[in-house]
């Protein structure tokens, strides 16, 4: 984090594998962007690797996944693994879409820092992330 | 004379209704005016669901005078131009709608066993639905679709394949849909090919390919090549059904995928139909006629939970394809006017929670299908869907709610019988003239591929995504359980299916042991001409079919395809996101 001055969050989203489900993406891209971040999109089918060069190349601060197949407990792990092998570890990792409780755990466990299911609120995914940037720009001031 | 008759009504009718409105200013001055200053309405503005324009506390022939309603331009008659009430001439007097239910098939070899149970079932149709490797043309193996082999649907690599998912008695199925958009001509070179080796008479047998890509790329996104290969594919594939199997049906243009995506009533008309003058015009490049081709083009329409939307919007579509068909294309055989539909109740009005309601909610948007028109045919999701694999309950419920609307309610004894209500017609009438004035805005960009191209659609479906869900989340848009009347302690359970590691193994063994036992300089040729028709612009399904009888795969055709065509990657501008 070495920007000291204020400046909007950026934020990386993105699809794995063959799921095109994008409402959801969709609709969290808007909202993020009226709260005045800075939003791109990788586009659809994504592999880990992929995803974790975009994120290092684009330089974001947060990187959130979308997923609607059942391919989670496989891929974002493996993403998780790869951004810390590039020493991107600091990089909030989200994900959201249909993920049952029960893959919560290993999912934490794995290095996603923080989940959405279906039903989330915008509002409270938009009051997570300025609360989350507030915290790192004062650490890092 | 008869001009002279024709002013005397039009003067009369003008009379009747602006004497109507003088009586419904004197209504509202007098009556209803002092009665709302006492109590306040329920509510700041009154809007439909998706369009979301202002209802009018009252219609009348006013209202229709506005918009400039006219009995005999506007409605007609039955069976007859402009289709408005409904393309059959005695509405379902004489037939039910088909009524009909998609069900998922599990995956790989299993559909053999569970097509020959529901055919034992008296089913004569079935649906035939491929895993997400194959509808983005990848073979099994391939490390981009690990974890995705047989999940979504049948995992379909080569002939070998379709030869034992065919081992099915053809006497009794004579229909058959296959969903495969990006890979069409990969995917309808291999089912002529399994039917040829079953020997089943393709005159006495109906293929079904749904031929979608512009609504992949619009909103589903399995698309796999540039738009303008995508397009050239998918009228190869029309045009060599057309000549080659004139019974079977080349393409459903869905725009039962485009209201999920959130396309409003009159974004769905004018998507579905902008798309639909797309393949109808590379068709007639290929020197065919419209009176041939138009009574090919089948729709699947979806109603929401907004009744009278939903029913003036099957009312506008019949209209707005018949006006688009004579007044652009010049058809003049009735087939061609005739909209071809099969309509259903929305997934995506349906909630996780308390699933129960959805069976509410399944009868009245049912029921405002059978309303509307409910078109040659009908399905109906299930109540459950939302949760995990339909139960059998479910099922039985899904297919009983058909017929209840059928027999008991009587909407089905009189032909559309909400014809002439002053809202009805009102509403019919701003969805038609809405509809043409985007279809006009889509035809100056160019038509539906350059409003894909330059991502007009997905941006407009992005924005509704977004605004709809603004709608729920801040309360303006009620919904029973999921920011009202909410159940404090729900459990909310999501079952998904967990992957099959075995299954996908022996997909992947048996695409290899293939590979390894075939001849390879015969595929390797074939393969070759593949990609020498992809760059000469011949239609490439006869090439196709080449490269599958010599058990070329699914993905190293559609790769042939890539080396030439290239692969379509939408970012966020073009994604709508």
């Amino acid at each position: 984090m070495a920007h000291l001055e204020a400046r909007p969050l950026r934020v990386l989203l993105a699809k794995l594998g063959m799921d095109t489900h994008t409402v959801g993406v969709t609709v969290i891209a808007h909202a993020l962007r009226e709260a005045g971040m800075e939003v791109i999109f990788t586009g659809l089918k994504q592999t880990p690797a992929m995803v974790a060069a975009a994120a290092i190349q684009e330089d974001v601060d947060v990187v959130g996944i979308s997923t609607l197949s059942a391919g989670h407990t496989r891929s974002l792990p493996e993403l998780a693994r790869l951004l810390r092998e590039a020493g991107a570890g600091e990089k909030l990792l989200l994900a959201g879409g249909v993920i049952p409780e029960e893959d919560v755990p290993l999912l934490k466990e794995a290095g996603v820092d923080r989940i959405f299911t279906m039903g989330a609120d915008t509002r409270d995914i938009v009051a997570y992330l300025n609360e989350w940037w507030a915290e790192q720009q004062a650490h890092s001031a | 004379m008869k001009d002279h008759a024709a002013e005397r009504n039009a003067a009369s009718v003008d009379e009747f209704a602006s004497a109507i409105e003088e009586e419904a200013a004197r209504w509202q001055r007098e009556t209803r005016g002092p009665f709302v200053a006492e109590h306040p309405e329920r509510r700041e503005a009154f809007l439909t669901q998706a369009l979301k324009w202002p209802i009018n506390p009252l219609y009348t022939p006013a209202d229709l005078e506005a918009v400039g309603f006219d009995y005999q331009q506007d409605l007609g008659f039955p069976g007859e131009f402009p289709y408005t009430r409904g393309t059959a001439p005695n509405g379902h007097r004489s037939d039910f709608w088909t009524m009909t239910q998609v069900t998922g098939f599990g995956k790989g070899e299993a559909w053999a066993k569970r097509a020959r149970y529901m055919l034992d079932q008296g089913l004569s149709g079935l649906i035939l639905e491929y895993d997400l490797a194959t509808t983005n043309g990848y073979d099994s193996d391939d490390p981009l679709v690990a974890g995705e082999v047989g999940r979504a649907g049948m995992a379909l690599d080569s002939l070998e394949d379709l030869e034992q998912a065919f081992d099915l008695p053809f006497d009794k199925l004579k229909y058959l849909m296959s969903v495969c958009n990006a890979p069409q001509p990969v995917n309808l070179a291999m089912l002529i090919a399994a039917l040829e080796k079953k020997g089943v008479d393709p005159r006495d047998f109906v293929l079904h390919i749904v031929n979608g890509i512009l609504i992949e790329y619009t909103c589903v996104g399995r698309y796999i090549y540039p738009p303008e290969h995508g397009l050239r594919l998918a009228t190869d594939c029309i045009e060599y059904i057309i000549r080659n199997h004139p019974n079977w049906a080349p393409i459903s243009i869905i725009a039962a995928q485009l209201q999920p995506a959130k396309a409003n009533p009159v974004q769905e008309i004018a998507f579905s139909l902008a798309i639909a003058c797309a393949y109808i015009d590379a068709t007639l490049e290929r020197g065919l006629d419209i009176d041939t081709v138009a009574p090919y083009f089948h729709f699947v329409v979806n109603v929401d939970m907004d009744f009278f939307e939903g029913i003036c919007k099957l009312r506008a579509f019949r209209k707005c394809w018949a006006r688009l068909m004579r007044e652009r294309y010049g058809a003049t055989a009735p087939a061609a006017m005739k909209i071809r539909i099969m309509t259903s109740p929305t997934t995506v009005a349906l909630t996780l929670q308390q699933p129960l309601n959805n069976i509410g909610r399944l009868a009245i948007m049912a029921t405002a299908c059978a309303l509307g028109g409910a078109g040659e045919s009908m399905t109906t999701p299930l109540h459950d869907e939302a949760h995990s694999l339909p139960a059998e309950e479910a099922i039985r419920v899904g297919a009983a709610l058909q017929h209840i609307v059928a027999h008991e309610t009587g909407v089905a004894e009189t032909i559309d019988p909400l014809a002439g209500s002053y809202y009805v017609e009102t509403l019919t009438k701003q969805i038609e003239t809405a509809a043409f004035e985007e279809m006009q805005k889509i035809d100056d960009m160019g038509g539906a591929l350059k409003a894909i191209e330059t991502g007009y659609f997905q941006r407009a479906l992005g924005r509704e995504q977004y605004e709809r869900n603004r709608d729920i989340e801040e309360g303006r848009r009620k919904w029973v359980g999921v920011n009202h009347l909410k159940l404090a302690e729900e459990r909310r359970e999501i079952s998904i299916f967990r992957l099959d590691d075995s299954m996908e193994d022996e997909q992947v063994q048996k695409v290899r042991d293939l590979r390894a036992r075939r001849d390879q300089p015969v595929v390797d040729a074939a393969l070759e001409k593949v990609r020498a028709a992809a760059r000469s612009g011949a239609n490439m399904v006869p090439v196709c079919l080449e490269a599958v009888k010599v058990y070329a795969t699914h993905g190293e055709i559609c790769h042939a395809m890539r080396d030439v065509f290239g692969e379509y990657a939408a970012d966020s501008q073009l994604g709508g996101i």
